[in-house]
């Protein structure tokens, strides 16, 4: 092996080229997603349940369509605050267009809102208000349905939800 | 030497892969640059490569475990992208300037030496690249490429010797 000291000594004067920096980035972030996936608490006997999961997916889809829907209706909501004697209908069969986020093809074919518990809370003095006003809250289930008119395919909506209005007391 | 294992050392402690890394990651370039005529292909290699390695937990003094874990990876990519390996062999070929160079050259004997590694078959090169730049073991470099003890000290044997005759003035 002494033969080769020479050439082995020059072959250690040769250094590397460096690695970009780009390289350490890119693991750093690979290990740094491992990281942050092994902070995620899993339970030791957590098994998968793919019924469930698919179950799961679909309810948030559903959600994720309500909380769209929910968000837009926002309008009329503040008009049933200024009518609050008009808003417990049993039941109601109009679709308000600017509720729909369903793509082009599906168009809305109807929504329900069915009150299942009203509840009487009592009378209540608002910030800034002389007069008391009665609070009500009610639970309520919407549904809403879309229809596509060429497939006849069809999506409901159908959720919970519960509302509070305060009705003007007028010589009670 | 002494600097190395004590870091070496110290990250077996720490875990910390940066350090680790920052020691290894030029003799791992290198030894991936091999198989690809690319540093950024390389480092693609060794990425993948050490990833896999840390995420398994292997003990970092394992370097032969290591080592095996890039080769394999390299090997695995040849595999799986052999139409673009097959297209950088031929522009290698028709244009062996345009390789990007593996090590700092300060001179000509260095250029000349560099050129000479380059000429050597792959799995002579390969022991002395673990041998010269990453520090290991015969048994590692055997343990890493699956062979005995002795093949790979011949094989290191072998490839100064090509070098020594290849650089020696005509």
């Amino acid at each position: 092996m002494n033969d080769f000291g020479e050439i082995e000594n020059e072959l250690k004067k040769l250094r590397p080229i460096e690695p970009s920096r780009e390289l350490f980035a890119r693991i750093e972030a690979q290990l740094g997603r491992d990281a942050a996936e092994e902070k995620v608490v899993r339970p030791t006997a957590f098994r998968i349940s793919w019924l469930s999961l698919g179950a799961g997916l679909a309810a948030a889809a559903l959600l994720l369509v309500f909380a769209r829907v929910h968000f837009e209706k926002t309008p009329e909501r503040k008009a049933a605050w200024r009518a609050p004697a008009q808003r417990y209908s049993p039941s109601r069969s109009e679709a308000p267009a600017a509720r729909s986020t369903i793509p082009a093809q599906f168009v809305p074919a109807g929504a329900t809102e069915v009150v299942y518990r009203t509840q009487d809370e009592g009378l209540v003095f608002p910030t800034g208000s002389s007069e008391p006003l009665r609070r009500v809250r009610a639970r309520v289930r919407e549904t809403l349905q879309w229809q596509n008119p060429q497939t006849g395919a069809s999506l409901r909506v159908s959720y919970p939800a519960e509302e509070v209005t305060y009705v003007p007391v007028y010589g009670q | 030497m002494k600097d190395r294992e004590e870091v070496m050392e110290n990250v077996a402690i720490h875990e910390d892969w940066r350090t680790c890394f920052s020691q290894l990651a030029p003799g791992l370039v290198l030894f991936a640059r091999q198989w690809v005529h690319s540093a950024a292909d390389a480092e693609d290699i060794v990425q993948d490569a050490f990833v896999k390695f840390w995420r398994r937990n292997h003990n970092v003094q394992n370097r032969a475990l290591l080592y095996a874990t890039v080769r394999s990876t390299a090997l695995d990519r040849i595999r799986r992208d052999s139409r673009r390996a097959r297209r950088e062999r031929e522009a290698i070929a028709d244009l062996e300037q345009a390789v990007e160079p593996e090590f700092r050259t300060e001179d000509e004997s260095q250029r000349a030496l560099a050129m000479a590694m380059e000429r050597l078959p792959n799995e002579q090169r390969e022991v002395l690249v673990m041998k010269i730049w990453n520090e290991l073991s015969f048994a590692e470099i055997g343990q890493a490429l699956g062979i005995s003890q002795n093949t790979a000290a011949s094989r290191y044997r072998y490839a100064l010797r090509a070098l020594k005759k290849d650089l020696l003035p005509q």
